[in-house]
């Protein structure tokens, strides 16, 4: 159990390109730290900082009180979840969640011990002696967990353990994660690119953007204050409607020369509305529908209930509350 | 796939006809006229052939010569296995640990394959050569004498290294390939599991490279045994004193310089026998033991 801290950590490659720009978070012992963000934003890049598998070249991070920039992966009481699992396909899975176990010379008594209660844990007591190639993709994962949990260390690193999984199994083992991680309650940092699985996983989240941080808060917060336009767009699904104000001159906030934004789930069907919108595409979800269309020459979505009567206009309202609005140029919040 | 149906029964044969014929001029008929005069005795000018039975076989296994021959076979087969596979294996390792210019190494590397075996033992025997040779000169200054013409020992190690040599690009080929096949996370997951290098090449890289390995092995073996022919004609020719006589240059040997035909056919069909053995070893367990 231990904190980590991250201090102005950057990443610049030999070539000149950089990764990481300066990323300051503080992780309390315990918690869960969702890093999330579009692929190529440096998210993997920043987990394998903490991991000890790409130099860190500006900055500190430290796990407990100890700056672990130049110690080894083995060395930093760290486990970490790999998106293709890396199970050793040539040992069993005994072997497997024993080896880190062995190498680190644990006596053969407590190896056995913390498997047997790891395979207890994620259910895998009935194929400790099998190869991995003879178990479904579910139970691999939880291999992969089982060879985190029996090390006890320090900190989880989980690089899109998920994203292997087809859909039903993926909101099955992300339940399964959280109640883990809750059990144990051992420091985690949690890498995905799938908003909806940082919502639900995150005590809190780290939006990445081009190797920058944009956000850190409870997955609330950044739902309900996303703090650039870059956010807004990126955590809710679906998607938050950005619009310059000039599209949508009857709004309150369009006196400014910002961004608006306001969430599809957020606009009220209303038939003197100020939002005219001209319907252009519709997707049935079941429980509700999804209804894009354009404002004024910008593309916007509405959700509707699939009972609702449609034409080729809607016109809608907007609470005042549920107005977000961002500086056109950076993006940032303004209040 | 597309599948093309031929209404015509004889044009299959046909396009298959050249391949037929190469096998069986050159491989199954030579195989039977073979195996055919292992059991002929003929006398010395050629004018009586007469049936012996299994006599060929057991004059073989009397013959210290033969004996001498299958141990010397071992010998330079299992040093010409381990040192062109070791040596592919040690290079495909600093290659595959490379970041930049991987590609003209791997080029570079593989070039000794193109060169004929003749070439490369006339090679080899020029530098070892104790009269004119580079190496001879500069391990004569450092006091060693150096002369495989007489030194059955040092003639073995001269025919060892220049069969592995070629033969180091090919298996370096198969090596990276396998290498660059095991997921680079495998070793991370076991380096943050607590393996230093040295164990994880042990742990994990080489049993997940025992396919390539396995399949090396025999295509080695079988190398070292039959196409080495023309690299110990070019050095020793089977010298000094039968110490690297080894089986297939020996067929040659007694079959046509020689001239006991008997003799040499037993020889060879022994070996096809190996050959045989061989390849059922591969075909059945490269695939079913080999695994993980």
């Amino acid at each position: 159990m231990a904190s980590i801290t991250l201090d102005n950590v950057g990443k610049v490659y030999p070539g000149g390109t950089r990764a990481i720009g300066d990323v300051s978070l503080d992780i309390a012992d315990g918690e869960f730290i969702v890093l999330v963000g579009p692929s190529g934003c440096g998210k993997s890049t920043l987990l394998r900082m903490v991991a000890g598998l790409e130099s860190i070249t500006e900055g500190e991070v430290r796990i407990g009180d100890r700056v672990v920039n130049e110690i080894e992966p083995a060395d930093r009481d760290i486990a970490m979840v790999f998106q293709n699992y890396a199970l050793y396909p040539h040992m069993s899975v005994r072997q497997n969640l024993e080896y880190g176990l062995k190498n680190r010379r644990t006596p053969k008594a407590e190896i056995n011990r913390r498997v047997e209660e790891a395979a207890g844990i994620l259910q895998l007591a009935p194929y400790l002696d099998r190869k991995p190639r003879a178990l479904s993709g579910g139970q691999r994962q939880r291999v992969a967990m089982g060879r985190a949990i029996v090390r006890e260390p320090a900190a989880f690193l989980f690089d899109e353990p998920l994203s292997n999984l087809d859909a039903k199994l993926r909101v099955a083992m992300r339940l399964e994660i959280k109640e883990l991680q809750r059990r144990l309650s051992t420091t985690s940092l949690y890498v995905t690119h799938d908003q909806l699985e940082a919502m639900t996983l995150a005590d809190r989240l780290v939006v990445l953007n081009m190797g920058k941080v944009e956000q850190i808060g409870t997955p609330l917060d950044v739902y309900r204050k996303p703090a650039s336009a870059f956010v807004a767009g990126f955590i809710g699904s679906p998607a938050m409607n950005l619009v310059p104000a000039r599209a949508v001159p009857r709004l309150p906030g369009s006196a400014h020369a910002g961004l608006l934004g306001f969430r599809p789930e957020d606009l009220v069907i209303e038939p003197d509305g100020p939002i005219a919108m001209k319907i252009t595409a519709v997707e049935e979800l079941g429980a509700q529908r999804l209804v894009h269309g354009e404002v004024g020459g910008e593309p916007m979505t509405v959700t509707m209930s699939p009972q609702a009567e449609l034409s080729d206009m809607v016109h809608m309202s907007l609470p005042a509350q549920a107005l977000h609005r961002f500086d056109e140029k950076s993006g940032r919040r303004l209040d | 796939m597309k599948r093309t149906i031929f209404s015509n029964q004889l044009l299959p044969w046909l396009l298959l006809a050249p391949q037929l014929a190469i096998t069986f001029i050159f491989f199954l008929w030579p195989a039977a006229q073979a195996i055919r005069q292992s059991f002929l005795r003929e006398d010395a000018f050629g004018i009586n052939t007469s049936f012996v039975g299994l006599a060929n076989f057991e004059a073989l296994w009397n013959s210290s010569q033969y004996l001498n021959s299958l141990k010397v076979t071992a010998i330079f087969a299992v040093s010409v296995t381990v040192l062109s596979m070791g040596a592919a294996l040690l290079l495909a390792i600093a290659v595959d640990r490379m970041m930049k210019s991987t590609r003209p190494y791997t080029t570079l590397l593989v070039w000794p394959y193109a060169v004929a075996p003749a070439v490369a033992g006339i090679l080899w025997w020029f530098i070892f050569n104790p009269t004119i040779g580079v190496l001879p000169y500069v391990m004569d200054r450092f006091g060693y004498d150096w002369n495989h013409v007489s030194n059955p020992g040092q003639a073995m190690t001269l025919v060892v290294i220049a069969s592995a040599w070629k033969q180091i690009s090919y298996n370096f080929l198969f090596f990276v390939a396998g290498l660059q096949a095991i997921p680079a996370s495998m070793r991370e997951a076991a380096a943050i599991d607590g393996a230093g290098p040295v164990r994880r090449f042990f742990d994990i890289t080489l049993p997940l490279l025992s396919p390539t390995t396995f399949f090396l092995l025999v295509v080695n073996i079988v190398y070292s045994m039959f196409e080495t022919f023309a690299v110990i004609d070019a050095t020793t020719e089977g010298g000094p004193a039968q110490a690297t006589n080894i089986m297939v240059y020996k067929v040659y040997f007694d079959g046509f310089v020689g001239q006991n035909i008997g003799s040499s056919a037993a020889q060879s069909v022994v070996l096809m026998l190996i050959v045989i053995a061989l390849t059922v070893i591969q075909f059945r367990y490269v695939e079913k033991r080999v695994e993980y």
